[in-house]
């Protein structure tokens, strides 16, 4: 069978694609190893609110489980940065019914879609990649298709197969471990964060309500940690004495911090999402990293089928870039600061910073926080805190 | 020299989550509906047996080879 365009993940990138050709009128079909897409999550489903309007996704109630107002930040002894604005700020969302409707709008374009379809290697013919085979209950099947997204997650093989190179070192990756579970005492309309180096190593253990009484309670840690990410996961709930009985999931999954993949295109094959490692690297959020990358290559990949110039693909990579690559590079200088914080330099800056014009910094106005620091007596005392904090500038 | 492992898995353990395959630097590792471990590309890093988030997989010593 024959498409102009196949891709393979129905996660968030590839979805999001695939509508956008459909609606540009090309003959497009969208696979997933999954039986039911979107299921098992591996996401603690928090989105900014920004998202709906910026990529045309309808704010649905059936995959909006809150709405959250700011964010609660806690320092290894204990010391709290409130963030807390008027306006809903972000959204924690049901993924399984969110990508499941994103790949029923792509549908609704006009895209085919294939759940229970593994891809398993690419289709070669004269030099060139002329498609995907994979694997539908059993079944082999072929798939021609002009341009191939490889938009399969972090575990992205269909990308290494055409010769793009998205390796990375262990320490750029988290390994996250959740449980979707019961749990009181929280602001149900913040999300809530806990740093410190005994806490989460290099990550942060997360509460994101969904319910007054129910949240995704998770952590993310250093993949090179020799512990796991479950090991801390559990050791803070017993610490905190919050009983984990009522469980209703448990999720596992790796989140890609850094690494970045370079070249995004080979010949007529693009990597978005995960699979590129398009993630923040500060806390690990991927999906609008997702829908912006998937964006662009969307308008690439139409302009190349329009002009039958598949070279117009590697705009693609110099966009994604410019854009949204120069700023994640930022990012991750952040968070390779922040890994050198120690426990006590945690609680310092997150007592100053509670102290500080709470408005500019819940403006998300970042050279106000380092300046906010840097004016502390006990960060102009220490060389080493003076010398951390200019890094971040 | 690096000791030859091959990676074994656990599966009462094991989410099918795919970090593993995702880090492994030779695609010696496979997660599609099942956990697939290709042994003639593993290089013996255990990269994968540190980042898997629940512990499931472990590092076996290929004995008699060199
Ligand atoms: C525990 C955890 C918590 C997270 N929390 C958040 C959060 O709160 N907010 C946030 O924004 N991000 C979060 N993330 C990150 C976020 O989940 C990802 O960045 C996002 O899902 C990336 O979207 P994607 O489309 O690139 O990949 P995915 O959503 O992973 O989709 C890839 C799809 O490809 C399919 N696939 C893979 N290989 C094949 C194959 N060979 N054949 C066919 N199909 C294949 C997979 O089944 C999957 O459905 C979290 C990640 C984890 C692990
Ligand atoms: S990282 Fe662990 S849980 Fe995930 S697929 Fe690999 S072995 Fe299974
Ligand atoms: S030991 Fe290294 S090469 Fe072998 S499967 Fe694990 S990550 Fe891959």
């Amino acid at each position: 069978m024959r498409y102009d365009v196949a891709v393979v993940g129905a996660g968030i990138a590839g979805p999001i694609i695939a509508r956008n050709l459909a609606r540009a009128g090309y003959d497009v079909l969208m696979i997933d190893k999954k039986a039911e897409i979107g299921s098992p999550k591996r996401c603690g489903e928090g989105i900014n609110i920004g998202i709906f309007e910026k990529y045309d996704i309808p704010y649905d109630r059936r995959f909006i489980n809150r709405e959250i107002y700011g964010a609660k930040l806690y320092s290894p002894s204990g010391y709290e940065l409130e963030l807390r604005y008027k306006e809903v700020s972000g959204v924690i969302i049901e993924r399984k019914v969110f990508d499941k409707m994103l790949a029923f709008y792509a549908a609704r374009a006009g895209a085919d879609v294939w759940p229970r379809t593994e891809a398993t290697g690419l289709i070669r013919k004269g030099g060139r990649i002329a498609g995907i085979r994979a694997k539908h209950e059993g079944e082999p099947v072929e798939i021609e298709a002009d341009i191939i997204v490889a938009a399969d997650g972090v575990e992205s093989m269909v990308a290494r197969w055409a010769g793009i190179n998205t390796y990375a070192p262990p320490h750029e990756f988290d390994s996250a471990y959740e449980y979707e579970m019961l749990i009181e005492g929280y602001d149900p309309d913040l999300i809530h964060l806990w740093f410190g180096n005994e806490v989460a190593p290099r990550g942060y253990v997360w509460v994101f309500p969904k319910d007054e009484d129910r949240a995704n309670v998770g952590i993310g840690i250093n993949s090179d940690n020799p512990q796991t990410a479950k090991y801390y996961l559990d050791k803070w709930l017993r610490e905190n004495g919050i009983p984990a009985r009522k469980l209703l999931e448990i999720n596992v999954g790796a989140v890609p911090v850094g690494g970045f993949v370079k070249e995004l295109v080979k010949d007529n094959v693009l990597v978005v999402g995960d699979a590129a490692r398009q993630v923040n690297p500060m806390h690990g959020g991927g999906m609008a990293e997702a829908m912006e990358a998937a964006t662009i290559a969307s308008r690439w990949m139409i302009k190349a089928l329009e002009e039958e110039d598949m070279s117009l693909l590697k705009n693609y990579t110099r966009e994604w870039w410019e854009k949204d690559g120069k700023r994640l590079e930022k990012v991750l200088k952040v968070r390779r600061v922040t890994e050198k914080l120690t426990d006590e330099d945690l609680d310092l800056f997150i007592q100053i910073l509670s102290g500080a014009d709470a408005e500019k910094i819940a403006g998300g106005n970042y050279g106000e926080v380092i300046k906010a620091l840097l004016k502390h007596p006990k960060v102009l005392l220490s060389p080493r805190r003076i010398k951390l904090l200019k890094e971040l500038l | 020299m690096v000791e030859k492992v091959k990676i074994v898995m656990d599966e009462d353990r094991c989410y099918l989550c795919g970090g593993c395959a995702g880090m492994c630097p030779t695609l010696a590792i496979n997660v599609g509906p099942k956990w697939e471990f290709f042994l003639d590309r593993c290089i013996s890093c255990k990269i994968c047996v540190t980042a898997c988030p629940v512990g499931a997989l472990k590092a076996v010593p290929l004995e008699g080879e060199s």
